[in-house]
């Protein structure tokens, strides 16, 4: 059974043509699945279904096999900006989905600093998020969405605004942390090499559809020297040309 | 930074200098201009014969505790109005015509109210000082940004911990910039107030010094109320900035 199952899933905001429309999507659980597509395809939207923040007007969205009706526990998001807090300290950040049910247990606060600690974090445990670096906030966030051990995550171009090779350390732990957790993903990217790399499967999604589901056949773990393999080339391109699609 | 500063000062002496300079060569009446040196003489005998301190004393109170209740107040319907949008339609017209009226044409009516004493200034004070601190409120609480609203919605946020983890933090700074207008406009309040309906307190002694024309006295207060006006000003700027710390960025 599909871990998180979306079948004839379609959503119109008010006054608008539709901007999903008749998706159906699953994913396996511990699977890593990209979703690209040029800007205004609908991907955030069909990300924000997913997580429960919309509710579809057609079809249904199933996590474990029970309707995802409104945003929980269960499901970790990372935003395209890290959302920090300002005014929290990084640890008081990580520890937010839990401050906000109750006060967090010792143990908890030693979870979110080993967290920080797989971050590379350990060091700013103290400071606030305005004096770290972009990557390091992304990294936070991404702490942050972890916290409550979430069985899926879902992620929306986390790391659209970071610079290529910060990118590709995020990227490396993003996969490892998943990878060592098992956490399922879908995650949300314009960025073709991104969606390769971290993928297992890519789809890609057109005025509302789903026009193109690519499995990327790349040994696992995945490492930096993979970035410059024909093998990845070949994917990469085999991405690009999908999205061009019908435009030709 | 440092030589503007300088400039600064020795602009300032050279002004007081040439004022001094002007009282004497041209005899100017004490009545019309007195001398610095005058005022300063006045004021420093006010301060040691402890003549001024109960006016100082009553003015302060009439300020800090105006503006307690003007910001309490302010800072309370800016929230209120803030979350709902009903209320915010219907009180809003309200709002802004008790606004509109200059609130010290007020005064008169609240004497017949509150009587002599420092209660009509106190409510002047609050009044003027309400406006600042509910439209920042207001304002600023509305303008968090959609993810951040997301991701307390993802967190199954109620609605009371979403105020006041999300917006009153996100928006402090646009709050804290309307106590700092409302801090100076209280001053004005509370030394109008006075002119009107007290026989305490700084507004009250100018209007005091007019009589008995003691003019080097009557700059004196003013000066008074200048420096007064200018710690208030002062400590809600290091309050800010202690309060805002997190929020500037440092890297």
């Amino acid at each position: 059974m599909a871990f998180l199952d979306m079948s004839g899933v379609s959503y119109t905001y008010p006054g608008w043509p539709a901007v999903v429309r008749q998706v159906d999507w699953d994913i396996a659980q511990g699977e890593f699945h990209c979703l690209v597509g040029r800007s205004g395809c609908g991907k955030t939207t069909l990300l924000k279904l997913a997580a429960g923040l919309l509710q579809p007007d057609e079809g249904t969205v199933s996590l474990q096999g029970l309707p995802v009706q409104k945003p929980g526990p269960q499901l970790g998001f990372v935003f395209q900006s890290p959302t920090l807090l300002e005014w929290l300290r990084v640890l008081d950040n990580v520890l937010l989905p839990i401050a906000i049910q109750r006060q967090p247990t010792p143990a908890e606060v030693n979870r979110a600093a080993q967290l920080l600690d797989l971050m590379g974090l350990s060091i700013y445990r103290e400071h606030y998020p305005r004096q770290l670096s972009g990557g390091q906030q992304s990294r936070v966030a991404i702490a942050r969405a972890l916290i409550l051990e979430p069985a899926i995550l879902l992620m929306d171009e986390p790391f659209a605004a970071l610079d290529a090779i910060t990118r590709e350390e995020l990227q490396d732990d993003l996969l490892e942390l998943c990878r060592s957790r098992k956490t399922t993903v879908f995650f949300v990217t314009h960025d073709i090499t991104e969606a390769v790399y971290l993928a297992d499967r890519v789809a890609v999604m057109e005025g509302g559809r789903i026009s193109k589901d690519l499995l990327v056949d790349l040994p696992q773990p995945r490492g930096n020297e993979l970035r410059y393999s024909p093998k990845f080339n070949e994917i990469c391109a085999q991405l690009r040309h999908a999205m061009d699609g019908d435009r030709r | 930074m440092r030589t503007s500063r300088i400039y600064a000062g020795a602009l300032l002496l050279v002004l007081l200098l040439a004022w001094e300079l002007s009282a004497r060569v041209f005899h100017l009446s004490t009545l019309v201009l007195p001398a610095p040196s005058l005022v300063l003489e006045a004021l420093w005998r006010g301060l040691r014969t402890g003549y001024l301190w109960p006016h100082i004393g009553q003015t302060s109170l009439e300020l800090v505790l105006g503006l307690l209740l003007g910001c309490v107040l302010g800072f309370a319907c800016g929230v209120v109005m803030g979350e709902s949008a009903f209320l915010r339609r219907t009180l809003m017209p309200y709002v802004v015509t008790s606004q509109v009226i200059p609130k010290l044409a007020l005064a008169p009516l609240f004497i017949v109210w509150f009587g002599f004493g420092s209660t009509p200034t106190v409510v002047i004070t609050a009044l003027i000082c309400f406006f600042p601190l509910m439209e920042n409120t207001l304002t600023s609480i509305q303008q968090v940004d959609a993810q951040r609203l997301e991701l307390f919605r993802m967190l199954g946020a109620t609605r009371w911990q979403t105020l006041w983890r999300l917006k009153i933090p996100a928006g402090l700074p646009g709050i804290l910039a309307g106590l700092r207008v409302a801090v100076v406009l209280a001053l004005v309040g509370a030394v109008v107030g006075e002119f009107i309906g007290a026989s305490k307190g700084l507004g009250a002694l100018i209007i005091a010094t007019q009589g008995m024309m003691d003019t080097p006295l009557m700059f004196a207060v003013l000066l008074l109320i200048t420096l007064l006006g200018m710690a208030l000003y002062q400590i809600t700027l290091a309050v800010e900035k202690w309060l805002l710390k997190p929020y500037v960025t440092t890297n």
